[in-house]
């Protein structure tokens, strides 16, 4: 069958060691995501691949903070960093 | 010749006692259910409406006669051809849902009518049994025909017997409530909550509606099903009673899970078709008003009768009513082609008359169909954009219920995770989290659907996962009723652009 329906793949193979499954909740969404974060990158970067997945639904803002454990994250950390562990909630807020 | 009032009351009652094996035996706790009680508890257990079998087979052919000449006369294809497609799409949706799932009842049912632990009681399931039997055979005779004009209606049959995210959290439902259930919860579960609360929603509430949308037939199949509905429910009253005076904690734990459990479930089967298939100029109830009418007040009144306290998250409910189906139905609509129906965005008139209806978060669930709007506009009408207002990343789905996790608000969703025996969960809400840690051992190894992708059970990329573990192809997975076009998209547009 052709992919007609323009889903952005979740490579397997994208899921490596350095991949960090986590349920994101983007301020104003109707429901929360899978997303999986690489280790290495950014808190700005795992906010922004939030805010794409739930762009179809909530239109991305520029200021934002990302919420892990009750904390704002800073931006520059990485999801390593800031101590993110697999399958734990994180949030994305208008500051 | 004895008269009917002379035998029936021997007839029910048919229990004796066991020379060469224990009560126990025969009865075991485990299929049987607990509390367990020798039977002296259960020997004043007596149903309010008394039958007999040749009445009962009289009363259901005669029922049976009277669905079919509606059928005849007015629930041909070329009938339903001519209902609203929204209407259409709702009949997809409870085709589905339901009349398997009612084919799960009649094994619960035959349960009881073997290990439920007086003659009276069993005699009883046995009725229901036949009643349940009746509830499947009959919305698939009516609605899987439909497959010969529309595709999709093949889901009648398939659904139950897919991988799809909507089969996976309905499976799970049915599978404890039903097959998998001793007979003491079943009927508590089944009777007590679903039957004479929920399935009330589903074949009265939408019986009016379906009166509105012209659907006659399926207001008499489903008006005719609720008169059985009434008969058996009455299982679980005397079993509720038994279990109060011996366990009244345990009692109450039943039928708080279950009354949770039912409202997730059939915050979509019922809440979808309530608010957003049924004509809005055909409406006169929204959902949340049906659940107040038929569930909330009813299950309050069933409470106090059997000195049952109101759940402890009955606050959470409340809020879940102004907003919970909203939620979930936006979110579907931007998968809609992970599930068999089709789905259709709420025009300026839905919209005014929904926020009449549920005020207090509106303005958040407007948000987001206007934020779906602008991207149709962008992207234009037409079947070849509906991959561009669609959603892309992989929704995440709760441990408990099975379902997206959309519960709270858009500002506030209530998922929490936890960690138990070495082991990651999501719930999305308190009252999910609440049942999970009550009985770990049922539910712990149970894989939502975004943990089988991690585990690589299902396919990683969604379009494999739509069509190879959601079992949907391009002809049945959902679509936008209209491709995106809509007169007063468009109208807003050109208001926008001038």
């Amino acid at each position: 069958m052709a992919n007609t329906l323009g889903f952005k793949p979740l490579r397997k193979e994208s899921v490596t060691k350095m991949s960090l499954p986590l349920y994101g909740f983007l301020e104003g969404d109707t429901v929360g995501l899978l997303i999986v974060a690489d280790q290495n990158e950014s808190i700005s970067s795992l906010a922004r691949k939030l805010q794409e997945a739930g762009n179809i639904r909530v239109k991305p803002k520029s200021e934002v903070q990302l919420v892990y454990q009750g904390k704002v994250i800073d931006p520059a950390l990485t999801v390593s960093g800031a101590g993110f562990t697999a399958l734990e909630r994180f949030d994305l807020r208008q500051k | 010749m004895l008269k009917r009032d002379e035998w029936l009351q021997l007839a029910r009652k048919l229990d004796w006692e066991y020379s060469y094996v224990s009560e126990k035996d025969v009865f075991p706790e485990e299929i049987s259910g607990r509390p367990w009680l020798p039977h002296s508890e259960w020997q004043d257990w007596e149903e309010s409406f008394k039958t007999s079998y040749r009445e009962y087979v009289q009363n259901q052919h005669d029922k049976d006669a009277a669905v079919y000449a509606v059928r005849d006369a007015v629930g041909r294809l070329e009938n339903i051809q001519k209902l609203a497609t929204p209407w259409v799409n709702g009949l997809k949706l409870h085709g589905a849902a339901l009349p398997l799932a009612e084919f799960t009842g009649l094994i619960g049912n035959l349960r009881g009518a073997r290990f439920g632990r007086d003659s009276a009681w069993r005699s009883m399931s046995t009725f229901g049994a036949l009643d349940e039997y009746r509830h499947t055979e009959i919305p698939l005779l009516l609605l899987h025909e439909l497959v010969r004009w529309d595709p999709q209606f093949d889901w009648v049959h398939k659904f139950y017997h897919t991988n799809n995210w909507f089969a996976v959290a309905a499976r799970h439902f049915f599978d404890e409530l039903t097959i998998g259930q001793n007979s003491i919860e079943y009927h508590i579960a089944t009777n007590v909550v679903l039957e004479t609360g929920f399935t009330n929603l589903q074949f009265v509430g939408l019986a009016s509606l379906a009166h509105g949308a012209a659907d006659h037939s399926f207001e008499k199949m489903i008006t005719s099903i609720q008169t059985d509905e009434a008969r058996h429910a009455q299982i679980g009253h005397p079993v509720l009673a038994t279990v109060m005076k011996h366990d009244p904690e345990y009692a109450q734990y039943l039928v708080d899970k279950w009354f949770w459990r039912n409202w997730h479930l059939f915050s979509i089967v019922t809440g979808f078709t309530t608010d957003y298939m049924a004509a809005v100029e055909g409406r006169q109830t929204s959902f949340k008003e049906f659940m107040e009418e038929w569930i909330i007040d009813q299950f309050l009144r069933t409470l106090s009768e059997f000195g049952l306290k109101k759940p402890w998250y009955w606050d959470i409910l409340l809020e879940e009513l102004e907003i919970y189906h909203h939620m979930v139905y936006a979110a579907a609509y931007t998968y809609r082609s992970t599930l068999w129906f089709n789905f259709i965005i709420p025009s300026p008139a839905d919209r005014k008359w929904l926020r009449q209806k549920y005020p207090k978060y509106w303005d958040d669930i407007e948000a987001v169909w206007e934020r779906i709007e602008e991207q149709w506009r962008a992207a234009g009408p037409g079947p070849q954009n509906e991959s561009a207002v669609h959603g892309r990343a992989l929704p995440a789905f709760c441990d408990l219920c099975q379902l997206p996790l959309s519960a709270g608000t858009p500002r506030k969703n209530t998922a929490n995770t936890l960690a138990l025996n070495g082991q990651k969960y999501i719930l999305c809400s308190e009252p999910c989290r609440w049942i999970f840690l009550r009985e770990p051992e049922r539910y712990a190894n149970h894989r939502e659907v975004t943990k089988r992708v991690l585990a690589g059970e299902a396919p990683a990329k969604l379009p494999d996962l739509v069509s190879q573990y959601f079992q949907l192809t391009p002809e049945t997975w959902g679509k936008d009723m209209q491709g995106g076009k809509y007169a007063w998209l468009q109208a807003t547009a050109q208001g926008i652009g001038d």
